[in-house]
């Protein structure tokens, strides 16, 4: 590495700094920094003529590192950065330290003060910049093909966006059909059509306003060019890292070729075997060969392995015409090569029938809303009559029971959010089409949130449908007459009812999948409390995880209605293709490294990357040593912290730039105060500080403000080495404890507060001067409250007196 | 021989000797041996409740500890007595903060909770200690024409998270128990609802309503006779027919039993040796039908 | 004690006085849904009872009201209501919290002072007649032993459970 000459911008923020800095000895003290070769004043230095000032000390070779006091650092760092690589200079060979917001603005009453601050900041951003080294940009491959985990309405949204971007998908479904509950439910509201109609694929261009609507197996879907379906197929196991994942997949043998099957329905009508149709709930039975409905994707019949006799029978093998049976096929394992990973393994109905006061599965007549479902559909079980279960007769009392299971600590706390629209939307249905039927729904609360939902309601009562505000506590049958009794108070009205019925449909919860967790395992994402994959941040990243390369969407992440779940599919499709558009991913390398020489195998620091970035290499004599992946690592330094042998470090922020900073930061005090070192996170601590800046709050000069990436870097010595450059007080300032941005990195840190406190109190320092303070980013007071508490905590106890 | 140390409560030594009796002949032949401990006050039930609920932990606390001494498990015949025993015993077992708490209040009396024994209703004894098998093979007069109304009581079963005897949807024990008798426990209307018996002495009316339905419900169905457990159930449904007489005018001469009691005579127990001149509703007609 | 009151509670802080009582932690996570009340067998037969409202009423801070209507001794402890209750509240306790809040201002039932006094006298709170402890010798069954007086009369000191009741013969 050549040597250091520095380049030194000062912004003066339009004149509005140098009123209160003398800026001339800020000049004249940095010119006399060893290493300094330039130094440049003007109104700013990130945009037009400023910067190119700075584009020309690089061209002209007068510098090869670049320090710029600058306003609003966030933004001009990258600015900066970006100028200065075209210009020929490695980029993080730059610097921005902040004199207004941290300096001039908050010191504004003690501008003498000031400016000696100022004289230290730009000394520590000086010595820093010495030490910085270029890092270089990495390429990691991208492959262009992406899994969709779930073919339901969100999967299949998902896999149609990205197949037509020119991304190769793979759509892996469990069940033998697509469709996953649109297929059962019929029609979704608040368009009231049918379930799967989805959008034909938007490069039929023939069609030109996009309103012609197909469902699935009308809609061309499957032949999307560059997607592959594979219906009746697990996931098993997922290795790898974003742009590069090995998937194998495990196809359950369908037993019936895909390509040969004319779907003739010749094979059920010689099956012997008839079993209840779970599909239709058990309204009627099928056959162990069998398709759901005629309208299916794949078009392919399928055998249920636990319904058939095999070789004992053979019929279906005998009378096919095109001898699609193959009662010979077995599991197959076929491994895929993708980019990136979408989980869309949607929801399903809780069994309600632990609620034993409701007595599912006791009595025929208690149903749910996705057997009520089958009733509706006129191609259904029952010809789209609704019928009490137990003798097929018309069921002219319908009473819907809301919350059942759903908003209850006993099994599921949370709201499953489409229950009150599903009850109304079978209640409207079954008035138009039956009106003389006599439909009650008991409910605690209803919630019609969405777009168009209040109208459903609306309606409903204009149909006479009937309302009761309140919570059945008992469903009960009449021995002699088999009519149900649901017992409720209507609160409205204060009085206990009895209703009778002929049907209760409860409005059971909605539950992840049952395959979630087995998923989550094999994926390494993690759940919420309530069993559904959890998004990285609820707010403003909802279809991604913490890892970079699986996202997820639809009702795995929380139980959603149509409209919203396209929203989410569309979404995940978008961040799914974002990362892999160039075929490869360039990453900048500032990230961690192992000095494999010094890792002392203690295997802590794996556990603690918020990313899973470090994994345990084996070495020779069954020893292991830690090794970070450049591609996972954000380089947010809690391993560095972690590290008891200090052998993992940062390329951006080395030891020694900390040392050299600290040493400068306190060289020069200029006030009356004992002098203070704040080691502050890059997120929300020094945004605080940012804030009580730009809010023009107080606070003395003798604070000094030492930026790292998050505080779980802080180790104990750094502590200490403060002290000993000359701090009578440190802060450690990061984010709250359960809003840290890479996880729990200031909950660490606050460990090693704690830890350091004990070892000051035996060298005999008194552990007050050591504290930690947890912000967020308007808490700019705060953090202006505290720098002032904590220098009149010092003051008070004085010079730091070693024994 | 499996050895317990026998709760009586208040109510069934005031007022229902006859509880006491067939209870203690049936366990005696069923082999299970019945210690009286000195020293046993009231079981501190609902009214206690309802006065102070740490009090009544506390009195509850001070019986178990009394067991505890005697190193004896408790039986109760009277279900008010096993909710209020059983639930202090669980409540002071599983949370250490009340456990204290009342440790402290016992300390004045020179007590202390351990926590080591356990709080049963006979019925789970017959179930666990004797066994189905043994009761069926010791009846001697099988009470098969009999239609029987199993009525258990709120005590036994509730609250399901303290009591953890049965499944309090679908409770099972009681009618596997009378069933083991050779009779039939029939299926009523509000079969687990309560009695009311609680209420009486503040609303008789309400209280007399209350037991008025389950009467109904019973005859309703066809039972020979109504099963209790709990000596309140007992004097509220029978007792309260002679009230229903004279207040509602409606006569249903409808046998209220303990189980205690069908158990001693399907044992073989002689009618004259059961002192069942306390039943208000006379039971000729029911003892006829057992034969 | 009623006389020991310096300031009324007001009406905002009745839930924090329920939820720091035995018994009376859950009664905040009330949603009204009605399913106690439905499974009440007293609110079956009449409405001077009600669950659901008893609740209402004390969440919205009447506690004059709930303390004075009557409506918290028709509760029969059947706990149907804590069973059934999707949020857990432990409705049954509630009540027993509000009827010993109730009690400790002087607004007792008679019924609940007979059995309290009987309690405090013979350790029972049925007494037992000598008429019929002549009976139980006439049936053979072995004479009862002695209630643990001595030991419950500390206990009963121990906690004020002596001073909360007016004594008999004295107006509460």
């Amino acid at each position: 590495m050549d040597e250091a000459k520095v380049g030194v911008f000062i912004a003066d923020c339009g004149g509005q700094i140098s009123k209160i800095l003398d800026f001339e000895a800020l000049i004249n003290f940095v010119k006399n920094i060893q290493g300094v070769t330039l130094v440049e004043r003007r109104s700013e230095f990130w945009r037009g003529q400023g910067l190119q000032t700075i584009v020309d000390a690089v061209k002209s070779n007068k510098i090869n590192r670049v320090v710029v006091a600058e306003g609003t650092p966030k933004i001009s760092e990258i600015a900066i950065a970006k100028a200065v690589e075209e210009a020929g200079l490695n980029p993080h060979l730059v610097e921005v330290l902040d004199l207004k917001d941290h300096c001039a603005w908050p010191h504004r009453d003690t501008p003498k003060e000031a400016t000696e601050k100022a004289k230290a900041m730009l000394l520590a951003a000086v010595e820093k910049a010495k030490l910085l080294e270029p890092i270089e940009k990495a390429e990691f491959p991208a492959v262009k093909s992406v899994l969709v985990i779930g073919g339901g309405i969100a999967g299949m949204q998902a896999a149609e966006d990205l197949a037509e971007m020119g991304f190769q998908v793979h759509l892996v479904e469990k069940e033998p059909f697509l469709g996953g509950l649109a297929a059962k439910a019929g029609r979704f509201f608040p368009t009231d059509d049918c379930a799967i109609c989805i959008q034909s694929p938007t490069a039929d261009l023939k069609t030109v306003a996009h309103t012609s609507r197909k469902c699935v197996y009308r809609s061309g879907f499957s032949e999307i060019p560059n997607l592959n379906i594979l219906a009746n197929s697990k996931v098993v196991k997922v290795e790898g890292v974003p742009g590069n994942y090995k998937v194998v997949v495990e196809r359950k043998p369908r037993y019936v070729n895909e390509k040969k099957c004319v779907s003739c329905d010749l094979c059920t009508s010689v099956c012997p075997v008839e079993v209840p149709d779970e599909y239709n709930a058990k309204l009627k039975t099928r056959k162990a060969i069998f398709v759901n409905t005629p309208l299916v994707y794949p078009p392919v019949y399928v055998i249920d392995e636990k319904a058939c006799k095999f070789y004992d029978c053979a019929k279906c093998v005998e009378v096919c015409p095109t001898k699609a049976v193959e009662l010979y096929q077995k599991p197959e394992q076929l491994t895929l090569n993708v980019g990136s990973i979408i989980v869309a393994t949607g929801f399903r109905e809780y069994d309600p029938s632990v609620i034993k006061e409701y007595h599912y599965g006791e009595y025929p007549d208690v149903i749910t809303h996705l057997e009520l479902a089958r009733m509706i559909d006129a191609f259904g079980p029952t010809n789209g009559v609704i019928v009490k279960p137990s003798d097929k007769k018309p069921a002219k009392r319908i009473v819907f029971v809301q919350c059942v299971g759903s908003r209850d600590r006993r099994w599921n706390p949370y709201c499953s959010s489409i229950c009150c629209m599903i009850s109304l939307k079978h209640a409207t249905l079954i008035k138009s089409a039956y009106p003389d039927t006599d439909i009650t729904i008991c409910y605690i609360d209803i919630r019609t949130t969405g777009r168009e939902h209040e109208y459903y309601y609306e309606r409903a009562r204009e149909m006479g449908i009937k309302f009761v505000k309140g919570r059945p506590s008992e469903i009960l049958q009449d021995p002699a007459t088999n009519t149900l009794v649901v017992e409720v108070e209507d609160e409205l009205l204060r009085r206990l009812l009895e209703l009778e019925a002929d049907l209760v449909v409860l409005a059971t919860a909605m539950v992840p999948s049952e395959d979630a967790k087995e998923l989550a395992e094999i994926l390494g994402i993690e759940l919420d409390q309530d069993g559904f994959f959890k998004e990285y941040n609820a707010k403003l990243r909802p279809t991604e995880t913490k890892l970079r390369g699986i996202f997820l969407c639809g009702g795995a992440t929380f139980p959603k209605d149509a409209p919203t779940t396209s929203l989410h599919a569309h979404s995940a499709a978008v961040k799914a293709a974002k990362f892999l558009t160039q075929g490869k991913i360039i990453k900048d390398l500032k990230v961690a490294v192992v000095n494999e020489d010094y890792c002392g195998d203690c295997e802590f620091c794996p556990v603690t990357c918020p990313y899973g970035a470090i994994s345990l290499v084996p070495k020779e004599n069954g020893h292991f040593v830690a090794r970070i992946s450049e591609l996972l690592c954000e380089g947010c330094g809690v391993c560095v912290g972690t590290c008891p042998v200090g052998a993992i470090e940062l390329r951006h922020l080395r030891p020694n730039q900390i040392a050299a900073q600290m040493k400068a930061l306190l060289s020069v005090n200029g006030t009356s105060k004992p002098l203070i070192l704040a080691i502050s996170c890059s997120e929300c601590g020094h945004a605080a500080v940012d804030s009580s800046g730009m809010a023009m709050m107080s606070y003395p000069a003798n604070v000094r403000v030492l930026k790292v990436p998050c505080t779980g870097i802080v180790q104990v010595q750094h502590i200490l080495e403060a002290f000993k450059a000359g701090a009578q007080g440190v802060m450690i300032v990061g984010c709250k404890p359960d809003g840290c941005h890479y996880e729990a990195g200031s909950q660490k840190a606050q460990k090693k507060v704690e830890l350091a406190k004990m070892l000051l109190n035996a060298y005999g320092i008194e552990p007050d001067r050591l504290e930690m303070f947890n912000l967020v980013y308007i808490e700019g007071d705060k953090f202006a409250e505290a720098a002032r508490m904590m220098t009149e905590r010092v003051e008070k106890l004085g010079q730091i007196q070693l024994a | 021989m499996t050895v317990y140390a026998l709760f009586l409560g208040c109510t069934i030594p005031a007022r229902q000797p006859h509880y006491e009796l067939s209870a203690r002949k049936a366990l005696t032949k069923l082999g299970i041996e019945l210690v009286d401990l000195e020293g046993m006050t009231c079981c501190a039930p609902p009214p206690l409740q309802s006065i102070d609920l740490e009090t009544s932990l506390a009195i509850a606390a001070n019986n178990i500890c009394i067991a505890e001494e005697a190193d004896l498990n408790i039986v109760t015949l009277c279900t008010g007595c096993f909710e209020s025993l059983a639930m202090a015993n669980t409540l002071l077992k599983e949370k250490p903060e009340l456990k204290a708490r009342v440790n402290k209040i016992l300390s004045s009396a020179g007590k202390e909770f351990k926590g080591n024994k356990e709080v049963r209703h006979y019925l789970q004894v017959l179930m666990e200690d004797v066994g189905l098998n043994r009761i069926k093979q010791s009846v001697i007069k099988p009470l098969n024409k009999l239609k029987v109304a199993a009525f258990s009581g709120c005590h036994l079963l509730r609250p399901s998270e303290l009591l953890r005897f049965d499944d309090p949807e679908r409770p099972r024990i009681f009618d596997t128990l009378i069933e083991a008798l050779e009779a039939k426990s029939i299926w009523y209307k509000n079969k687990l609802k309560c009695c009311g018996g609680l209420l009486r002495g503040y609303a008789d009316d309400v209280a007399l309503a209350i037991a008025r339905d389950k009467i109904v419900n019973a005859s309703s169905a066809g039972a020979d006779c109504i099963a209790t457990l709990c000596p309140f159930c007992f004097l509220t449904l029978d007792l309260g027919q002679m009230l229903i007489k004279t207040t509602y005018k409606e006569e249903y001469n409808m046998p209220i039993i303990h189980y205690a009691e069908l158990l001693s005579l399907s044992l073989g127990v002689e009618p004259k040796e059961l002192a069942l001149d306390f039943h208000k509703v006379k039971i000729d007609k029911l003892l006829e039908k057992i034969g | 004690m009623a006389e020991e009151r310096q300031e009324k509670v007001t009406t905002v802080e009745f839930y924090k006085e329920i939820t720091s009582k035995l018994g009376g932690e859950t009664i905040t996570f009330c949603y009204q849904c009605g399913t106690c009340a439905s499974s009440c067998p007293v609110a079956k037969i009449t409405d001077r009872f009600n669950p659901r409202q008893v609740i209402r009423l004390a969440l919205l801070g009447q506690r004059e009201e709930v303390l004075t209507n009557g409506a918290i001794w028709l509760c029969s402890s059947c706990y149907n209501c804590q069973e059934r209750c999707p949020q857990k509240v432990e409705i049954a306790d509630v009540i027993y919290a509000l009827r010993n809040i109730a009690i400790s201002e002087g607004n007792i039932p008679n019924i609940y002072a007979e059995f309290a006094n009987a309690l405090l006298s013979e350790g029972r709170i049925v007494p037992i007649s000598k008429f019929l402890e002549k009976k139980r010798a006439d049936y053979g069954l072995p004479p009862l032993k002695p209630a643990g007086i001595e030991s419950l009369k500390k206990i009963l000191s121990a906690t004020g459970f002596d001073k909360i009741m007016p004594k008999k013969g004295e107006s509460p």
